[in-house]
């Protein structure tokens, strides 16, 4: 059939829906059809999803005429999609297409929730179109005889790329697509990602720098003029509004208009705990509209999150207080309003959840933005300027992460064994590890193989024999079994079932919370009160309670940073304090009290003015230094800045940040007259101070855990089945010491480091900013009692220490001064 | 640097290894040792560096030179798991050894008590010496003190200018004094102290009595 033919089809179908192609669907639709692969760049609910299915379920028409009479059986597709919630909305539309065209192709679902029997069903006769998750395709590498599962695959494409890309398991992707590349013949690769700052390099990533894939590959934009309204709710008296908190309850109030005047309004929240406590408050101030809200976060039951997800297609809610859970997929057309609870910390993110409300053709979207504190404002501020530029940040691929490689070659000997030579290029030729060295390839295999470098006798390792004529494959029947349970690269703290005594599951927390309870206590979850009974396999087992309570489970990893440009546009912004009301944003005019007291304890840094404010209170000597450059730059400035104090004299310090600042807070005061005169910012020698801060190997550690679990190094348990499996269980924290001590040059124990310092530090940034603030001018308050500005962060109780004195001295101290 | 403290007369030395001497009739009290646990990881295919399971040996070495006791009695969970090759390790240190070796069986200690008796090692449940009684879990009996370890202990101490420090401890009050783990790999779980507990602190080559931060 030729093209022209093929396209009639399509747009026949369109016409009959009453809709016309956009032009970038039509431009996916040719290039898949000429053979290329590419990324497209587009929104959702701009129909991305029939700019691929349409091209695939097109190209098998092409090549099998008598489509509608005769089947031919095998994978042709995979779709994938990093949420599994999202599976059943990509089938639909899958289905809507092959459906209407006659064709006999079948459309299956292979993710974490599919039950072992459809699972073998599958094994047996795979669908012609599979939707999967990166992880299930990982486990599909680990299946005995996988090529013969893929060898007829002609298309895949990774949906939502941009989520994937900058995280392990966009290099998971990386390796399954290199193999894929490797056994299917003519394989199209295509990606759909939402805006971000290097659209370019994340089509690289996805197939393979200088691979014949990427030489024939297009990147489409769907231009699609969106027009986006932001709106900042401006609390109506500076003077009572809080200097610190991110909850935001305080304008409560000026959210329930909006939803009464919009159809459906989405709520989003930055932490699921933020989550559970607005839709509580929410329902207690106004008890009318119990039944018209609803709630949505990643730890809910599923079951739960798809009602609520259909409740907003049926227009039969006014609002949704959500988390990121909502950001991505799933197209809902009713959503008028976006409400953002704080600062959404990065402008992609930001407009992603702009871009929820007003799906309809001409509709704009509109977003409020309720600030959480005073200089949270700023922010507001600045988000109306990144918006109008559109000042977009990148996602930072991972490179030479030696912990998945660790995964994915002991998958790939789970399954079929593997040969070194067969597999080296094709690493290679990924993003991720285009610069591993020849020596660091020999060192992971003889790592999987001898469990470090040199064999001893009565050494028992067990993972991954060498079979005579070369192949690498598991023969340990435990081995393989832990391997499977331990695939995917998403590493969370121990997650824990939550579930009513009489039966009925609830949702997921972290054992972390459910340690601190004791019986009778009640929590809040899923927006019910929940009283803990007690831990049973594994599981919490709760009842439903009266209680009034204020209790709720905070949820780690909620701590997001501003990105680079968001920074700078905040500086901007916060410099417009110091000129004429009339070149000010409504944000900073309403920020004028807040200034005020700013100016008569300290000052408001002018652009080039870099501000340190040093205060006593009872906690003892607090030093805040204001670099605005975003939490993960200010860590790395702090543990610098305190490494580099602690040579000058024995010292201990406890470390506070947050996007604005830092603080040093110490039991003895630091001439800051001295700092400045050592020239302490300097760039010279970072890495070295950096490297050596004990801070640095604090956040390693940290790291590490994640590698652990990933590498196969900590075993995690088998989940849901509540088998414990006592003997195997370490900490990563012990293990990162017995490796500092004993293999200081392991690749996963050095890639700790490696991570802490390219992802973590953001030591290109760090630099950056002390080359900044080598041209500013150095403001130095000794204030009486603490600022407007030093407020957010003094309070904050997430601290890291870093100490020059001896331990001894420093216990002894403790000791006395409690002993008062 | 030891510190030495004295239970119903009798004085006893707390090393910063986690070892306790009974000075009078020469008894070193060792507990959670967990031999064999690199191994056994390494077994199930976690490589953990080999370099670890020397460490042990190289620390009971040490602290036996120091004190050069009649009697070593091991508080429990010597072993971690199963048989493996660090037994024969084992079993060639012990050849080397001058004085007697008790164990006090633990949880993790499911290796059979023939095969430690083979190395003539005893194995009891529980060992009674007026008026002080060892077990492997803390335990109370009327008219004894107890010895025991199992916990693991650790405390975490806070300072000016939100300082805190979490250090492995001895840890005593009126009735029983649990011991550290001695093991490299073991890993600690912090205790709350009441004002009657006595707490010392291992902080580096040094024991340090830090009862009086929760005397208050």
């Amino acid at each position: 059939m030729t093209s022209t033919a093929l396209f009639k089809i399509a747009e026949e179908w369109f016409t009959q829906q009453g809709w016309t192609p956009h032009a970038f669907q039509k431009d996916a639709w040719t290039a898949f059809l000429n053979g290329r692969n590419g990324l497209l760049n587009a929104p959702t609910g701009s129909g991305k999803t029939y700019a691929l299915w349409f091209p695939i379920v097109l190209q098998y028409i092409a090549q099998n005429p008598d489509y509608k009479t005769k089947h031919k059986k095998g994978l042709k597709a995979i779709w994938i999609t990093p949420l599994r919630a999202l599976s059943q909305e990509i089938r639909q539309s899958a289905e809507r297409v092959t459906r209407d065209l006659g064709t006999p192709l079948t459309v299956g679902i292979r993710t974490g929730d599919t039950s072992t029997s459809e699972r073998q069903k599958q094994r047996r006769s795979m669908p012609d179109l599979l939707i999967t998750t990166p992880e299930s395709l990982q486990l599909l590498l680990a299946t005995k005889g996988y090529p013969d599962i893929f060898r007829s695959c002609f298309a895949i494409v990774v949906d939502e790329w941009h989520e994937l890309l900058g995280t392990k398991r966009g290099v998971q992707m990386e390796l399954g697509l290199s193999r894929l590349k490797s056994i299917t013949k003519d394989l199209r690769i295509w990606g759909i990602s939402a805006t971000i700052g290097n659209l370019e390099e994340a089509r690289e990533v996805l197939l393979g720098p200088d691979t014949d894939h990427w030489k024939n590959s297009i990147l489409l934009r769907a231009e699609l003029n969106k027009k986006i309204t932001v709106r900042s709710i401006i609390p109506e008296t500076m003077e009572t509004f809080p200097w610190r908190g991110h909850l935001g309850l305080r304008l409560l109030e000026s959210v329930i208009p909006i939803i009464e005047q919009s159809k459906t309004t989405l709520i989003f929240t930055n932490t699921r705990s933020q989550c559970e406590i607005w839709f509580q408050k929410i329902l207690e101030r106004h008890p009318e509209l119990a039944g018209e809200i609803a709630m949505h976060h990643g730890s809910i039951n599923k079951e739960t999150r798809l009602w609520v997800e259909q409740a907003i297609r049926n227009e039969s809610l006014k609002a949704v207080v959500c988390t990121s859970s909502l950001d991505l997929g799933v197209d809902f057309a009713p959503v008028e309003t976006v409400v953002q609870i704080g600062g959404p910390k990065g402008v992609a993110r930001f407009l992603q959840r702009a871009g929820r409300s007003g799906h309809r053709p001409g509709q704009e979207s509109v977003i409020y933005f309720l600030p959480t504190h005073a200089i949270e404002l700023v922010e507001a501020s600045a988000l109306q300027q990144a918006v109008k530029s559109k000042a977009v940040e990148d996602r930072i691929p991972y490179l030479n992460s030696y912990d998945v490689l660790v995964q994915y070659l002991t998958t790939l000997a789970v399954s079929d064994g593997f040969y070194p030579e067969e597999i080296y290029p094709e690493i290679q030729s990924t993003f991720c590890y285009q610069g591993m060295s020849r020596e660091e390839w020999e060192w992971l295999l003889n790592y999987i193989a001898l469990g470090s470098q040199s064999l001893q006798s009565y050494d028992e390792y067990k993972k991954v024999t060498v079979a005579e004529d070369g192949c690498f494959k598991v023969t340990n029947r435990g081995v393989a079994m832990r391997h499977r349970f331990q695939i995917g690269t998403i590493v969370g703290d121990a997650n824990i079932t939550v579930r009513y005594q009489k039966g009925g599951y609830i949702g997921t927390i972290e054992e972390h919370f459910i340690s601190k309870l004791k019986r009778g206590d009640v929590f809040t979850f899923a927006g019910r009160n929940l009283e803990f009974i007690r831990i049973k396999e594994m599981q919490v087992l709760v009842r439903n309670s009266s209680k009034k309570t204020s209790k709720v489970p905070a949820w780690m990893g909620g701590r997001l940073t501003l990105s680079a440009q968001m920074s700078k546009i905040l500086r901007e912004e916060l410099y417009t304090a110091s000129r004429p009301t009339s070149e000010q944003s409504i944000e900073i005019q309403s920020l004028a009290p807040v200034f005020a007291r700013q100016r008569a304890e300290s000052t408001v840094p002018k652009p080039k003015e870099f501000l340190i404010e040093t205060f006593k209170t009872r906690d003892g000597y607090h030093h805040v230094f204001y670099p605005f450059e975003g939490r993960f730059v200010h860590e790395a400035l702090g543990s610098l800045l305190s490494y580099r104090i602690s040579l000058l004299l024995p010292i201990s310090f406890s470390l506070a940040f947050n996007d604005y600042g830092f603080e040093l807070l110490s039991d003895k005061e630091v001439d800051m007259q001295q700092v400045l005169d050592n020239d302490l910012f300097t760039t010279d020698y970072l890495l070295e101070d950096l490297q050596k801060s004990l801070n640095s190997t604090e956040m390693a550690r940290r790291k590490f855990r994640d590698i652990a679990v990933i590498s196969g190094l900590v075993f995690t348990g088998y989940p849901e089945k509540g088998i414990k499996m006592k003997h195997l269980q370490s900490s990563s924290q012990l293990l990162f010491d017995v490796f500092k001590d004993y293999e200081p040059d392991n690749l996963l124990y050095l890639q700790a480091y490696r991570e802490t310092f390219e992802h973590q530090l953001e030591e290109g940034r760090l630099r950056l900013a002390l080359q900044r603030i080598a041209g500013q001018e150095i403001v130095w308050k000794a204030c009486k009692k603490p600022t407007p500005f030093s407020f957010p962060i003094i309070t904050d109780r997430l601290r890291e220490k870093l100490s020059s004195e001896k331990l001894a001295d420093r216990i002894r101290k403790m000791t006395a001064i409690l002993n008062k | 640097m030891t510190l030495d403290i004295s239970i119903y007369e009798e004085i006893f030395t707390l090393h910063p290894s986690g070892a306790l001497f009974w000075r009078g009739p020469k008894i070193l009290l060792i507990s959670d040792v967990h031999l064999g646990k690199v191994s056994h990881f390494r077994k199930s295919g976690a490589a953990i560096p080999r370099g670890a399971i020397h460490k042990n040996f190289e620390l009971l070495n040490k602290v036996i030179d120091h004190f050069d006791p009649l009697e070593v009695y091991f508080m429990g969970d010597l072993f971690h798991s199963y048989l493996n090759g660090e037994w024969q390790l084992f079993e060639a240190w012990i050849g080397e050894q001058k004085h007697h070796t008790t164990l006090v069986a633990g949880n993790h200690d499911i290796i059979s008590p023939l095969k430690f008796e083979s190395l003539g090692v005893k194995v009891y449940p529980v060992i009674r010496k007026h008026p002080f009684f060892f077990t492997h879990h803390p335990s109370e009996e009327e008219g004894y003190f107890n010895f025991s370890g199992h916990l693991h202990p650790a405390v975490r101490l806070r300072g000016v200018g939100r300082q805190s420090l979490r250090l492995p401890c001895f840890f005593k009050n009126e009735k029983q004094m649990i011991l550290p783990a001695f093991g490299e790999f073991t890993g600690s779980h912090v205790l709350s102290p009441g004002k009657k507990d006595q707490v010392y602190a291992i902080a580096g080559n040094e024991v340090i009595d830090v009862s009086p931060s929760f005397s208050k």
